[in-house]
């Protein structure tokens, strides 16, 4: 039987069983919230949107966390745990190659928890206030995590990942780091590792192969959005700093060239094969130099080709992944609500925020 | 291994099945003597068939009573549907035991 998705399982004991986590994910993908209930949120205050969020998915994280937070902090932190929740159940349940593919993506947690300790302890930041700002939704487990919030230095840091996936490439940035004094080395570093082991290795399979063009287009928006940010914030920073391997678009050389010609930049990305996908976007950017809602078109282009590989592979990794797209984009979009709603901003601007399908 | 046991059944089935012709210039040469020397009668090829639609539906099953069952660990109304769906290819076998009365 060779359907796709199913090959030999590779790491974690047993065959993958798509079936299963695919029904769950898609019951789980049901409960997030629709374009009524966004319209509705962004009409309430933060501490109303904290009760309406009691009375749904949320029930738990708010029980639990609303005696020691309380408004936009509340909401935030129990967006974070319900996400976190919800993505250890994912793995809980996949057995076999699938689970093998979901914890590769799902590393983007433990990537983020790496650069959220490591910014902690250079700002000298208390590890309670990091703590609350960790995402337990990645493969370290808690000891490790409390390991890395002990840690005093950002050198302790390095020593508590030697011998996880970020162990190498954050011992041969500490070097880098030591001279400049900036984190960026370490970050870069964490990213890097990350996306490697994201596409190195990949089984083969039809589903497969589409996956892999989706993590590639991933890879190159996240290129187009630092190129951009670059070329707009005309510091003097070697983009092939910030550059991440493995997309299609363009190399580390290439790019360091592009961010010094924006035109150039965009004619290559309407030649590309993201081309008609993005021709709105770019009409838009070109017109009205707005790189922020460029960024949130692509993230937007992202969430719907996710969605429709899913639909195209429905018992593949695919709408696993598209729904862990669609919960981190609810989570972001009720973050900005509370935030913008306490930041006092009109009903229309935080629409603007949002990205919903 | 198990390709060539399903082909060669494949081929009792159809040539004592006397849909011989097509069949038997395609077949292997262990299933021609099998159907030669007669070792299958109607009523066993039959029974054959039947078994073999049963190992399909089983097959069937597998994948909807996963997806079933986690769909039901979501929400617990979908029990009956659930149930129905799962139950579904056994339809496979009762159309099956059709060539039991056939024969």
């Amino acid at each position: 039987m060779s359907t796709p998705g199913m090959n030999a399982s590779s790491g974690s004991p047993g065959s993958s069983n798509p079936e299963y986590v695919t029904a769950r994910v898609r019951a789980r993908r049901g409960v997030l919230f629709d374009d009524d209930e966004y319209s509705k949120l962004v009409r309430m205050s933060p501490a109303e949107i904290a009760r309406y969020m009691e009375e749904s998915e949320y029930e738990q994280e708010i029980n639990a966390l609303g005696s020691r937070h309380s408004g936009v902090d509340l909401i935030e932190y129990a967006l974070n745990r319900n996400l976190a929740r919800h993505f250890d159940a994912l793995l809980g349940f996949a057995e076999g190659q699938l689970y093998d593919l979901i914890a590769r993506y799902l590393r983007k947690f433990d990537a983020w928890n790496v650069k959220t300790v490591f910014r902690g302890v250079y700002t000298d930041a208390d590890s309670e206030a990091v703590e609350t700002d960790m995402i337990r939704a990645g493969e370290f487990d808690d000891a490790l995590i409390n390991r890395l919030l002990e840690a005093g230095t950002v050198e302790d840091v390095v020593t508590v990942l030697d011998g996880t996936m970020f162990g190498d490439a954050v011992d041969a940035a500490f070097e880098d780091f030591q001279e400049s004094e900036t984190l960026v080395p370490l970050e870069n570093a964490v990213d890097r590792a990350f996306y490697e082991q994201l596409l190195g290795t990949l089984p083969s399979g039809e589903a497969i192969d589409l996956y892999r063009e989706f993590l590639e287009a991933e890879i190159d928006f996240r290129n187009v959005r630092n190129a951009l940010r670059l070329a707009r914030s005309g510091a003097e920073i070697d983009p092939g700093e910030y550059f991440i391997d493995g997309g299609r678009l363009f190399s580390a050389s290439e790019m360091t060239t592009l961010v010094e010609n924006t035109d150039e930049l965009v004619a290559r990305i309407r030649e590309s094969r993201y081309g008609t996908k993005l021709s709105e976007p770019l009409d838009e950017l070109e017109a009205a130099d707005s790189l922020i809602d460029f960024e949130r078109a692509l993230e937007g282009v992202l969430l719907r080709y996710s969605k429709q590989l899913g639909n195209v592979h429905p018992l593949s990794i695919c709408p696993v992944v598209a729904y862990i797209l669609m919960k981190e984009r609810e989570v972001t979009n009720i973050r900005a609500i509370a935030r913008g709603r306490e930041a006092g901003l009109s009903e229309t601007a935080i629409e603007q925020e949002l990205v919903i399908l | 291994m198990s390709l060539e046991l399903t082909s060669q059944v494949g081929n009792i089935v159809l040539t004592s099945g006397n849909a011989g012709a097509a069949a038997e210039a395609a077949a292997s040469a262990a299933a021609e003597a099998a159907s030669s020397t007669g070792a299958l009668s109607p009523s066993a090829a039959a029974a054959l068939g039947v078994g073999l639609a049963a190992f399909g539906a089983g097959y069937a099953e597998r994948g909807i009573g996963a997806a079933a069952v986690g769909a039901m660990a979501e929400n617990e109304d979908l029990f009956v549907r659930g149930l129905i769906l799962t139950v579904l290819p056994e339809t496979l076998v009762i159309l099956a035991l059709v060539a039991i009365f056939l024969v």
